[in-house]
């Protein structure tokens, strides 16, 4: 059987002239999280919403579950969907909405639940247009995951919220992770994909510039390791003899390493002159010095 | 178009009628509407009224004789003279269109006047004899009068009633009708400012992921606008009947037709709010659009008064609006009790309402 519930291949689709999407490809395995990391209008809204089925692509090839989602009734409800800029009826209720969806879908969710687990039960009584913006992305996603959907699609579900509010939807969506649920997630916080997602695609201009697992695109476009030992100013000396050149200040000696097994090289030169140092850390680029690189900074949305 | 599903109809039903009736303010104007209306109707009409009355004659014997007295009669300028065709049949125009004051100079009348000196007209039409009376009145003097001008004989001409009465009718009846047309309306103002709306803020988006389609949305959303207008229209009745004394015509099949009427009249409308609403694509143009659509309707449609006094380009205009047919329509059976627009106007509205509806569901797009 065929392990992929998500089949994209060169995906195009115009606004006029204007290339929004421009021929990706990518698949999503069953219970996998994958994420579309991308600056602002790189085009991961328009890639979703035609997987959704509610945008028309240009050209190209999308499957769900084995379908064209295009005007497809058969996805609705089996696929989850939380939009992005989620909203509602002004006066409607999350008790409202959710038995509104729950008879539409003749879904069989309990909705108490349900408002539990993304934690808005207490608000259940609540007029949409007076909840909270976290609340309001809250109740979203529980009317995407109302029907017990195999395949969600959650479009920046933590924008706008605050780190709290953030982490309670994170620990929604590895919920949701465990039980084996596949999850295409768009996002600008690195942090999100980094900890949700089991493979990334970094989107910008219409393009997927490198997918792989977060550790793999960072081993693949991380600039040079660096070695920080915290030591006296002489060790600098001893080093430069064995070829190892860094800056010294306030401490600390930094050193690039060209191998990022060099490390290893040094701190056993050290341990065997015993030369004396008092720690020492290495640091690589996170995901998000990265993917700043790899976008150019130019567009990023700041925090 | 996929078959219509009742239980997402009555789903949507559900949640908009919750969302609704948790703002009090749109209840309370809901129900407060009609409320208002009539008592300001009743305030501005409730004295008699001064304009112009129409005055249908048919000539069916030509002579010096008779068109002076037409003369004399349009000389007075309290009525707005209209000749009708000598072949046409007064009666049937009477009914057909709601005549409510009519001169009729049989054919005899020249031969009877040319050898006895003495002839009769008739005075005809249907409705308040209230105004019957006054109308009367002035007739007979006109006509009076002509019998010292002409000389020679000793004339006596006799204007003589065969007035149709309703039963005792009041003012209040002459305008409930075109208040009940008016609150078909109602549907058209949710439409033309929903539908912008609910693109603008992708609550079209949101609710397609429930697999409604927008036929059930728009199916829903008419259904629940078509209960609202029942249930502020029998406030209306029920305030015009017990404040200010109403007696229209009012029958099982009356009442049957009205819903027929109001419910075509919603399709309609919602057909006309929605079209509107596809082009109106920010909040201004929403309120420009909506107003371009409904001042029209509301004074040229015979809503606040009857455009029988109107010049003819108004009369004109209003022949374009639909509402004029609905609210013609009800005032006719319900005012009139003149059931012929059930063979003829009332079936063509349906079938126009229908058509527009379905072509309106047709041309709009929740997505994309
Ligand atoms: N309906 C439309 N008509 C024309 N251009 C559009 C339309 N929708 C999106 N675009 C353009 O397509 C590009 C991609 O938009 P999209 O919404 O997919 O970006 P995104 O990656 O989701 O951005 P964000 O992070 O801001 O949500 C943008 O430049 C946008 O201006
Ligand atoms: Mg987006």
């Amino acid at each position: 059987m065929d392990n992929k519930v998500i089949k994209v291949t060169n995906l195009v689709k115009k606004y006029g002239d204007f290339i929004a999407v421009n021929g990706i490809s990518f698949d999503i395995s069953r219970g996998e999280v994958f994420s579309l990391l991308g600056p602002n209008g790189a085009g991961k809204t328009t890639t979703v919403e035609i997987l959704e089925g509610i945008r028309k692509k240009t050209s190209g090839e999308v499957i769900i579950l084995n379908e064209d989602p295009e005007n497809n009734r058969k996805l609705i409800g089996v696929v989850g969907i939380l939009p992005q800029d989620f909203n509602f009826l002004w006066n409607s209720t999350p008790m409202d909405a959710l038995n509104f969806y729950k008879k539409a879908l003749g879904s069989k969710g309990d909705i108490r639940e349900l408002l539990e687990k993304v934690e808005i039960y207490d608000k259940r009584d609540v007029p949409f247009q007076k909840l909270s913006g976290g609340q309001k992305q809250k109740l979203g996603l529980a009317i995407a995951m109302l029907n017990e959907p195999e395949v969600l699609f959650l479009d920046e579900p933590t924008s706008g919220l605050d780190p709290k509010a953030r982490r309670n939807i994170w620990k929604v969506i590895e919920t949701l992770k465990k039980e084996g649920r596949s999850i295409l997630l768009t996002t600008h916080y690195l942090e999100e994909a980094e900890i949700l997602a089991d493979r990334v695609a970094i989107m910008n201009h219409g393009q997927i510039i490198d997918t792989g697992t977060p550790m793999e695109i960072i081993e693949r476009h991380h600039n040079k390791d660096r070695l920080i030992i915290r030591a006296p100013q002489s060790i600098s000396q001893s080093l430069k003899k064995v070829g190892f050149v860094g800056n010294y200040s306030d401490g600390y000696l930094e050193i690039e390493l060209s191998e990022s097994r060099d490390a290893a090289k040094i701190i056993n030169y050290l341990v065997d002159e015993n030369l004396s140092f008092e720690d020492f850390t290495l640091k690589r680029e996170s995901l998000e010095d990265v993917f700043v690189r790899m976008v150019g900074d130019e567009d990023i949305e700041s925090e | 178009m996929r078959i219509l599903n009742l239980n997402n109809i009555i789903a949507y039903f559900k949640l908009h009628s919750r969302a609704y009736f948790r703002s009090k303010g749109s209840i309370f104007f809901q129900l407060a509407f009609p409320i208002i209306l009539m008592i300001i109707f009743g305030a501005i009409f409730g004295g008699s009224s001064t304009a112009p009355t129409q005055l249908v004659i048919q000539n069916e014997s030509p002579s010096q004789i008779s068109w002076e007295i037409v003369n004399a009669i349009n000389d007075t300028g309290i009525f707005k003279v209209k000749i009708l065709n000598e072949n046409s049949s007064i009666n049937s125009y009477i009914s057909d269109n709601s005549v409510s004051a009519a001169l009729l100079i049989p054919k005899n009348f020249t031969q009877n006047f040319a050898m006895n000196g003495s002839a009769s007209l008739i005075f005809t039409g249907i409705g308040n004899p209230q105004e019957e009376q006054q109308e009367y009145q002035i007739l007979n003097n006109v006509v009076t009068s002509m019998n010292y001008k002409i000389e020679g004989k000793n004339p006596s001409l006799v204007l003589k009633s065969d007035y149709i009465s309703q039963q005792s009718l009041k003012e209040v009846d002459f305008y409930v009708p075109g208040l009940i047309g008016f609150t078909i309306l109602n549907s058209m103002f949710a439409m033309i400012y929903q539908v912008p709306n609910y693109r603008k803020d992708r609550i079209f988006r949101q609710l397609s992921f429930s697999g409604i389609s927008k036929g059930e949305w728009v199916i829903s959303t008419a259904l629940f606008n078509f209960l609202l207008t029942v249930l502020s229209d029998a406030i209306l009745v029920i305030i015009a009947y017990t404040l200010f004394g109403a007696s229209l015509n009012f029958t099982i099949l009356t009442s049957l037709v009205t819903l027929v009427i109001l419910f075509s009249g919603m399709l309609l409308f919602i057909g006309i709010g929605i079209l509107a609403g596809m082009v109106s694509d920010n909040e201004e143009t929403v309120s420009v659009i909506g107003n371009l659509i409904i001042f029209p309707m509301m004074f040229l449609s015979g809503v606040f008064f009857p455009l029988a006094f109107a010049p003819s380009y108004v009369k004109t205009i209003s022949d374009f609006l639909p509402l004029t047919y609905f609210i013609n329509s009800l005032n006719d059976m319900l005012i009139y009790k003149n059931y012929s627009v059930l063979e003829l106007e009332v079936p063509i509205l349906i079938v126009f309402s229908i058509a527009i509806f379905l072509i309106s569901v047709k041309l709009f797009k929740w997505n994309e």
